[in-house]
């Protein structure tokens, strides 16, 4: 799993990214309420707004973390938003992007990097 | 259980009353197929029974006439109530927008003084009173700078500059006019890093938004520093006036270098907030800018006053007419009332209530900018995050003391914020009262701190929901049976 | 005079514990050079001096004298009473925008009635807490359709559309790269069917018109919405909402955004403004509105209560990104348009819509009975309509002026083709007697030629 500067994570395998946000952002945001998430097929370059977050308190826009193709979004979120908020890592999953340069990935911090901005 | 005016429908009920009819008006009926065919579905009411459910939702509700408001970036002044007798007069309230100028010469009339009185109190040369609130004002006079760009086939300024602690409708405003906003850092002190922004301004700056005194409170000692750097660099500068109250005759906009403002008359004019409106953002201007005010405009030729609707290079129309009018017109006579020492009378106090109530209230929380504030300030409430209180609770306390919280988290950069401003219009006794609630309230915190977080108490609900309200929204009566509610349904519970 | 509260006495203490001697010093965080001199004398006035000087004001208005006809989009409306007595009321008068919830449950609740009572008149699913003016809810509802639309870059404005409306949205849309086209009037001052259908295409997100439009004129709207729909555009629609009391409402014929102005109901004419735009549309956008919106909610003890909901979409949170720069709504307008439908309630609503359209009928009939006076249309009207009597307008309202009667709006100045016609307004507030007046003037100013 890697970590974007903006709380983005991503893993891949097999050239398809599953992209979520950190633990640490979803409780930034509070109780996420609505999720705006990206058109499959849609066409993203790493940085580009993919997704918007919206708490009770903020709207927070989603990277993407690499440039590729969206494949798949988490079709759950429109019923249970607070998936974002109970299992940001796992159950919580935005969408599934297609690879286009895997070499992006390098750009990323390791999840012990990404933690330590936290500490102390 | 609260029901709303829906709920209170009983058949056949009515308030209205109709001029009478003749018989030759029956035989003019709409065409049928044009007409609605689905229910009307409002309410039967009698007019008793509406007067009473506004009476309880009245007592629902708190206002300036009932307690102290200090709420910062608000300026919750008194709303004079000789302003509403003015108002009231048929010579307003009967007059068309359209109706021929030399019929509502006194409107007009008005419209010019008012518009000289405020240019003298910012040291501007020109303005209008057609913005509808503030943010409407923001949005013209971000288009007038634009105009004034394109003027000059000067196509390149698309960024306009913004504080991180500009108020929320700054960038808003800068996006919906199509520009860019950039980001200037705050320093240590409060005041605008100037080195972030000279590494910031070059050729793409269309201008640069300012509050000053800022959302902190703070009045910028190198404001002009800062209009020169600008202005070098061929951008202007526009002067968001939600914080005007401190400045009256005593310092203006114009001469610290600005082009372009906007006032509240909401705020530093005390027309009634009215629960969020109608306010009026009056645009003023100096002569760089001036071509590209919106129309209508009004000028005084001879003895009387007209109405000129087109002009070459005016961005066009941002009302429907005149603007708030019935708002504006209060703002003139309270300008009227306090002469030129009244309003400078109006900026001491301010700044000496704040003050006053900033040196007492220091020792309880902490104090970001230590200096004399202006006519409001930044008390953070991060001193008590390891009891489980934040900002958030003291607000919700205070209400079961009978005051309105400050502004809280705003500005947006400092963590748990609470901005207070008083304004003029408290006497000391509030500003003592206030500050004794507060030690209370902190003292709370100590021994008994669950009162502090599950505050308030004392009000017809408790904490409301904001979770479900979002992600459930229920935005009008949708005729079915209100929520069940608990055993205990007191409309103001017991602690 | 002024309203401040501490004097001397208090002035002294408090500059004691504050630790300066002086208010001066507290303002040397401004550069000297910028600090005005003290004002020397006290030109302010007494409260009495002060409602004097309004008085003179109000007086120098003539306007008041004179039987009102003109419309084109404020209207002389009876206000009813309890508007004004509940509306001065200093919970309501003197409160700010509700963000404390639990102190504010009065307001809140009032503004979801407004929601409501707007939702029920223009058929629509959601109605927010209301915009500034009409003219402000046409600009905000172009935008709003544009984001909806992401990609189509064209919008489609019907040439019957109040001008001031249309120059305002010329306004919102001048920094966003879209191509606005004029759907032209026919002869019969209305939309045609096959000018809008040449002019759509899969590149339109929006068609903004109104009904009834500029010239009074009720639109067939029912096929223009048939076509509008098959382009995949939106449907604007904006109209004086009193004349939903009679005629289809905005969801009946297939609108997705409804706006309008409330000023018909409970909002005196005070020289335009304050007036109260509202905006209200199809379930599916709810989350793309601009302004504010209450909802219902529960509170911790499971008692219904109303908060300010969706505003991570507002100004204060999302900032650039934000559905708008709104701050503000017309909170207290609003209530006073809420207090005057209810007050007209279910019943008295279509029979107000009703009257204003009879009355406005008999003077139409009235005044083209008389030879050389030409309506502009035959069209179905509501209480508004244009005529002309053949001869120079200017002459036409001097002579009616003579006999006190403003008689209506001179169109010229908003269609150069339209010199000679006459904008004629008839509410409720207009008798018998008055119409009957107005025609035996009409009569006599025509035959004087």
């Amino acid at each position: 799993m890697k970590f974007s500067e903006s709380h983005e994570w991503i893993e891949v395998q097999n050239g398809l990214g599953v992209v979520g946000i950190s633990n640490h952002a979803q409780n930034e945001l509070g109780d996420i309420v609505y999720i705006e998430l990206p058109q499959v097929g849609k066409v993203v370059k790493a940085g580009e707004e993919a997704a918007v977050l919206e708490s009770t308190k903020a709207a927070a826009d989603v990277y993407s973390p690499v440039s590729g193709v969206i494949q798949e979004v988490n079709q759950k979120l429109s019923e249970t938003p607070e998936l974002v908020n109970s299992s940001p890592l796992k159950e919580g999953w935005l969408f599934k992007i297609k690879v286009q340069s895997p070499e992006e990935l390098d750009k990323l911090m390791d999840a012990d990097k990404y933690l330590s901005q936290f500490k102390s | 259980m609260t029901k709303t005016i829906f709920e209170k429908s009983q058949s056949k009920q009515h308030a209205y009353s109709l001029p009478r009819q003749w018989k030759a008006l029956a035989s003019f009926m709409p065409p049928k197929e044009l007409c609605r065919e689905s229910e009307l579905t409002l309410p039967e009411i009698s007019e008793i029974d509406l007067t009473r459910h506004f009476a309880e939702l009245a007592q629902r509700n708190v206002g300036i006439d009932n307690c102290f408001y200090p709420l910062g970036s608000c300026t919750m002044k008194l709303n004079p109530r000789v302003n509403e007798l003015a108002a009231a007069l048929p010579g307003f309230t009967k007059s068309h927008p359209l109706a021929p100028p030399e019929a509502v010469q006194g409107n007009l009339q008005l419209i010019v003084e008012l518009v000289d009185m405020l240019c003298e109190i910012s040291g501007m040369s020109a303005g209008t009173l057609l913005p509808n609130a503030g943010s409407q004002g923001e949005f013209i006079g971000i288009q007038m700078i634009s105009a004034y760009h394109k003027d000059r086939q000067d196509h390149a300024r698309t960024e306009i500059i913004i504080p991180d602690n500009a108020h929320g409708t700054n960038p808003a405003t800068a996006a919906m006019a199509g520009y860019k906003a950039v980001c200037v850092r705050s320093d240590a002190s409060g005041d605008i890093d100037f080195e972030h922004l000279k590494e910031l301004v070059s050729e793409r700056t269309a201008g640069l938004m300012l509050t000053n005194p800022n959302t902190l409170g703070l009045f910028s000692p190198k404001i002009l520093e800062i209009t020169h750097l600008i202005h070098t660099h061929g951008g202007l500068l526009y002067y968001d006036g939600a914080n005007l109250n401190p400045l009256l005759n005593i310092a203006r906009p114009g001469d610290m270098g600005f082009d372009v403002m906007h006032i509240n008359l909401h705020k530093t004019f005390s027309t009634p907030h009215g629960g969020g409106g109608p306010g009026s953002g009056p645009v003023l201007c100096n002569d760089k800018l001036k071509p590209f005010l919106p129309v209508p405009r009004v000028e005084k030729k001879g003895g009387s006053y007209r109405l000129v609707w087109q002009n070459g290079k005016s961005i066009g129309k941002i009302a429907s007419f005149h603007g708030n009018f019935g708002i504006y017109l209060r703002a003139y006579l309270y300008a009227k009332l306090h002469g030129h020492a009244g309003l400078r009378r109006i900026a001491e106090i301010s700044v000496l209530n704040a003050n006053y109530l900033k040196k007492l209230l220091a020792p309880l929380f902490t104090v970001p900018f230590p200096q004399h504030c202006m006519h409001e300030f930044v008390l953070q409430a991060d001193n008590y995050i390891d009891k489980g209180i934040r900002a958030l609770d003291i607000a919700k306390r205070l209400l079961d003391y009978g005051v309105h919280a400050p502004t809280i988290y705003f500005p947006l950069i400092i963590k748990e914020c609470m901005l207070i401003e008083p304004t003029e219009s408290e006497s000391k006794n509030t500003l003592d009262n206030f500050i004794e609630i507060m030690k209370i309230i902190v003292a709370e915190i100590h021994t008994n701190p669950e009162i502090v977080k599950t505050a308030p108490h004392s009000k017809p609900v408790r904490r409301l929901d904001e979770v479900l309200a979002a992600k459930k929204p229920i935005l009008k009566h949708n005729g079915k049976a209100p929520p069940e509610a608990s055993e205990t349904t007191n409309h103001y519970p017991t602690v | 005079m002024d309203f401040v509260s501490n004097r001397e006495p208090q002035i002294q203490e408090m500059l004691k514990v504050i630790g300066v001697k002086s208010i001066d010093e507290l303002f040397t965080a401004i550069p000297k050079k910028l600090i005005l001199p003290r004002p020397t004398d006290d030109d302010g006035l007494s409260e009495y001096e002060g409602l004097q000087l309004m008085q003179a004001l109000a007086e120098k208005n003539g306007f008041t004298s004179f039987e009102n006809y003109l419309g084109a989009g404020a209207y002389e409306h009876h206000v009813p009473a309890i508007v004004g007595a509940i509306c001065s009321k200093s919970e309501f008068l003197t409160s700010y925008t509700p963000y404390q919830a639990e102190t504010s449950q009065g307001m809140l609740q009032a503004i979801f009635e407004f929601q409501s009572a707007i939702a029920a008149l223009t058929g629509m699913d959601v109605s927010n807490a209301s915009l500034y003016d009409g003219a402000s809810a046409c600009g905000e509802a172009v935008l709003m359709a544009m984001r909806i639309h992401k990609t189509r870059q064209k919008i489609l404005i019907a040439d019957t559309l109040h001008p001031h409306y249309r120059d305002v949205v010329d306004l919102y849309l001048s920094s966003h790269d879209l191509s606005v086209e004029v759907i032209p009037r026919n002869k019969e001052g209305k939309i045609d069917l096959q000018q809008l259908k040449s002019l759509l295409d899969s590149n339109t997100a929006a068609v903004l018109l109104q009904s009834p439009n500029f010239l009074g004129l009720v639109e067939d709207i029912k096929p223009l919405a048939g076509a509008i729909k098959e382009s995949g555009a939106l449907l604007l629609l904006c109209a004086n909402p009193l004349s939903y009391g009679i005629y289809a409402s905005a969801g009946e014929l297939g609108a997705d955004i409804a706006i309008g102005d409330c000023q018909p109901f409970g909002l005196p004419l005070q020289f335009g403004g304050p007036y109260a735009g509202y905006l209200s549309c199809r379930q599916e956008f709810v989350r793309q509105m601009p302004g504010r919106l209450i909802g219902e909610t529960l509170d911790t003890e499971g008692r219904r209560g109303f908060v300010l909901t969706l505003q991570a979409r507002e100004q204060h949170i999302r900032r650039e990104k934000a559905t708008s720069n709104i701050c503000t709504n017309q909170a207290l307008a609003a209530l006073a348009s809420l207090i005057a439908m209810l007050w007209y309630g279910k019943e008295g609503l279509p029979k107000l819509a009703l009257t204003n359209f009879q009355r406005a009928s008999f003077l139409k009939a009235g005044l083209t009975a008389i030879p050389k006076i030409k309506a502009l249309s035959p069209g179905t009207i509501f209480n508004e309509f244009a005529v002309s009597f053949g001869m120079p307008i200017e002459d036409v309202l001097k002579a009616f002026r003579a006999k006190g009667i403003e008689p209506g709006v001179p169109l010229g100045r908003f269609y150069p083709d339209l010199q000679d016609y006459l904008l004629i307004a008839v509410t409720e507030t207009k008798s018998q007697q008055q119409l009957d007046k107005y025609i035996q003037t009409a009569s006599e100013i025509v035959g004087k030629t």
